[in-house]
């Protein structure tokens, strides 16, 4: 073990070759998790903001709020139901907005949502024609005090103040009562307007101790299953595109950690290959093939944290200096100690290539060889 | 050269893994380009083949199908801009609906006027002629969306029969149905009675004779501040969403395509230092440095060659199958650029090591030094 210290001390140049490759990888790899982890928390963080446990949708939404129609008498039911204690309408809709003193083909996206249960960080809804506002807006040059024009309709909404991390399908949102947000939904998307008293999907609050999944069921079966009831994480996993997002680049991350494999594979066989004959000489005078392989892995082991710790470092600058509100990119300690922990599993397996090569060598022709 | 193929030859291990190394990263560059094709057809196939040359939104709809909403006011001024030769108009809905046996997330797209709005990507069977028909994504024909199939929209029960097969006409990532205006506005009363009206998301546009798409786009923006004007392959790059998944990949083979010089690079850098008594001696006894760097040279061309065809391999079975409802295809144009680019950068990075080859001191195999000091 000290000796492979000590070559790494002494001959770092050998080892420069294969640190940048890594960092490159490191920094792929973390920017990939920051990526996803941006792009999820942008599409589904207004939903896993709400402070009950489940959400419901009419059986034929798909999943989906703006498919999902709840009307009140399906709401009473649902409060009905033993284990909820409270219940509250939330529907959404997605519109250009107008700033004041932007040009008028310069409008932002917005998600105005209109709510009755108001989730973490958000207030009581305030007075129709108001709207709370995610800091995200803030950064795209909305202010508390102005009024926004929302959608062909023009639909009025002043900016009252400003919530943070509460954003959907990538959007900033904006949140308002129900009156508000039926108003700007039947104006704006006449197609899909909803009635008097109806919202498009329920937020349901539990009694302390009660299972959510037997009260989903217990609120699907009150309501003859015309609702389909998913917990709040499901809910943000049911919007569209998330999983696929998921799933992509968790594919190519995968990839990205064979790729990891592969080049400390053959960056440690190549090396073993060079040090066969001074590998033959340790052997020769006693050094145990687990003593020398240990060796190899701990010298990958030590690479891997330096590559991990330089693109740790390029991804958290990336993080301080992306804007609020452009790249969607998100970096967690979760994700930085994953990503590490994958590269540090890469570089042992990818050692053990090398594991072969170092039981293969025979002391005897290893010196002769060797002189 | 011969040297050279017969050290491949004699190292097959070494060189295998190499060219397997390389092969693999190939496969997942090319997988990974045609990935992003068929996401991004699948998000705006509908926008890229369908028939109208110019689409117009609503300027809130911020180019997006699914937020824009044409006034009957807006749709006048707009069909009255010095150009038009005809216009249409062309709305859009996403809906729950019963196909095959289970339900399933269906985009509809309903035109007024065949040539304005119509698939012009047609695979089999005909356009819908009467109200109740309608041409699906030919991808999807297996689900329940075969010409003669019955699609029926949830809530509401409104029944559409496919009469037609399209390819490459999905929207945002579902099975998508192009039908006629009638058809599109009952499915979405159907589906939602609340609903007063189903207007239109956009107007399209035919150019008159003399005047070109991008041209009527200028003059439509111009005369109209409500309208949002693109040429159908603006619409489509424009689509929100697009241009992000596009930059997101183009990040990522931009890093796949540093490894793999990188890699290559390295690899013969490494090799040429182990070598470094024999290349000595080489030198020593007459053989000029450029026959071995050509050597070295010929090596890499091999490697990346074979990798190159590994990762072809690998790519062709793949590029014919669906990827969770997404349908690849083979991208020929992908793959010619991506063999030339990695086979030049991967040359390029090998002259680290020719360079290593050149500095060779011929003098040196009298003192044991080499190109390793």
């Amino acid at each position: 073990m000290k000796l492979a210290l000590r070559e790494l001390r002494r001959q770092p140049g050998r080892f420069v070759t294969a640190t940048v490759i890594l960092t490159l990888i490191a920094s792929l790899l973390m920017l990939l998790g920051g990526l996803l982890d941006g792009l999820l928390s942008g599409a589904t963080s207004a939903v896993l903001a709400q402070k009950g446990e489940l959400v419901v949708y009419s059986s034929t939404a798909e999943d989906s709020f703006q498919r999902s129609r709840i009307t009140t008498d399906t709401s009473a039911t649902i409060a009905a139901v033993d284990g909820v204690s409270d219940v509250g309408g939330i529907g959404v809709v997605q519109l250009g907005a107008r700033v004041p003193g932007n040009d008028d083909r310069d409008l932002l996206d917005v998600v105005l949502f209109g709510y009755e249960l108001p989730p973490e960080g958000v207030a009581a809804a305030p007075p129709t024609g108001q709207a709370y506002a995610d800091a995200t807006l803030e950064a795209q040059g909305v202010e508390k005090g102005m009024t926004l024009l929302l959608g062909q309709a023009r639909t009025p909404v002043e900016v009252i103040g400003f919530v943070d991390g509460l954003q959907y399908s990538g959007q900033g949102t904006l949140w308002a009562d129900a009156t508000t947000w039926r108003g700007a939904l039947n104006a704006n998307r006449p197609g899909a307007g909803v009635g008097d008293g109806v919202f498009q999907s329920l937020v349901v609050e539990l009694d302390p101790g009660t299972d959510p999944a037997a009260a989903a069921s217990a609120i699907d079966a009150a309501t003859d299953d015309s609702t389909s009831t998913l917990t709040v994480v499901d809910a943000a996993n049911a919007i569209g595109g998330v999983e696929q997002q998921r799933s992509t680049f968790n594919q190519i991350i995968g990839v990205t950690v064979i790729i990891a494999i592969v080049v400390v594979g053959l960056f440690f066989a190549l090396l073993t290959v060079e040090r066969t004959a001074m590998y033959g000489v340790l052997k020769a005078v006693g050094a145990r093939s687990r003593t020398l392989f240990g060796g190899v892995v701990l010298q990958a082991v030590i690479v891997t944290l330096i590559a991990s710790f330089i693109g740790g470092s390029l991804a958290l600058a990336l993080d301080l200096a992306v804007p609020p509100g452009s790249i969607p990119f998100t970096l967690t300690p979760a994700r930085l100690i994953t990503s590490v922990v994958l590269l540090l599993l890469a570089a042992v397996i990818g050692c053990a290539f090398s594991l072969r090569r170092v039981l293969r060598i025979d002391p005897a022709t290893a010196i002769g060889s060797g002189t | 050269m011969f040297l050279a193929l017969k050290e491949i030859r004699r190292a097959k291990i070494r060189f295998a893994l190499l060219m397997g190394s390389i092969g693999l990263l190939v496969f997942l560059i090319l997988f990974q380009q045609t990935l992003q094709n068929g996401l991004i057809t699948s998000f705006v196939g509908a926008i890229r083949n369908q028939s109208a040359p110019v689409l117009v939104y609503s300027v809130d709809g911020r180019v997006n199908l699914q937020g824009s909403v044409i006034t009957p006011d807006l749709a006048s001024q707009i069909a009255a801009v010095d150009g038009v030769a005809a216009s249409g108009q062309l709305g859009q809905g996403t809906f729950s609906a019963q196909a095959g046996g289970s339900t399933e997330t269906v985009g509809i797209l309903g035109y007024d006027t065949e040539g304005l709005g119509s698939p012009d990507s047609m695979v089999g069977g005909r356009l819908p002629t009467a109200d109740g028909e309608a041409v699906a994504l030919a991808s999807a024909a297996g689900d329940g969306f075969d010409i003669g199939d019955t699609v029926t929209i949830e809530p509401g029960g409104y029944e559409i029969t496919v009469v037609g097969l399209a390819e490459q006409i999905g929207f945002q990532a579902t099975t998508t149905m192009f039908t006629t205006y009638p058809t599109f506005e009952q499915a979405t009363t159907s589906a939602n009675p609340d609903a007063t009206s189903a207007p239109p998301a956009v107007i399209t546009l035919r150019p008159e004779s003399g005047v070109s798409a991008a041209e009527l786009v200028s003059r439509v923006n111009d005369a109209v501040p409500e309208a949002d004007a693109y040429t159908r392959a603006d619409a489509a790059a424009e689509t929100p969403g697009v241009a992000q998944v596009q930059q997101s990949f183009n990040i990522i083979f931009l890093l796949y395509g540093l490894v793999i010089p990188l890699v290559t690079g390295l690899f013969f850098l490494i090799i040429t230092l182990q070598k470094a008594g024999s290349l000595t001696l080489l030198r020593a006894i007459g053989v000029p440095g450029s026959r071995l760097v050509r050597s070295l040279i010929a090596q890499v061309v091999v490697v990346l060659a074979v990798g190159i065809a590994i990762g072809i391999a690998l790519y062709t079975p793949l590029s014919r199958q669906q990827l969770g409802g997404i349908p690849l295809s083979f991208q020929t144009g992908a793959v010619v650029f991506w063999s030339v680019l990695l086979m030049v950068l991967g040359v390029f990075s090998s002259l680290f090591a020719a360079r290593r080859v050149l500095a060779i001191d011929p003098i040196e195999a009298t003192t044991g030094a080499g190109v390793g000091r």
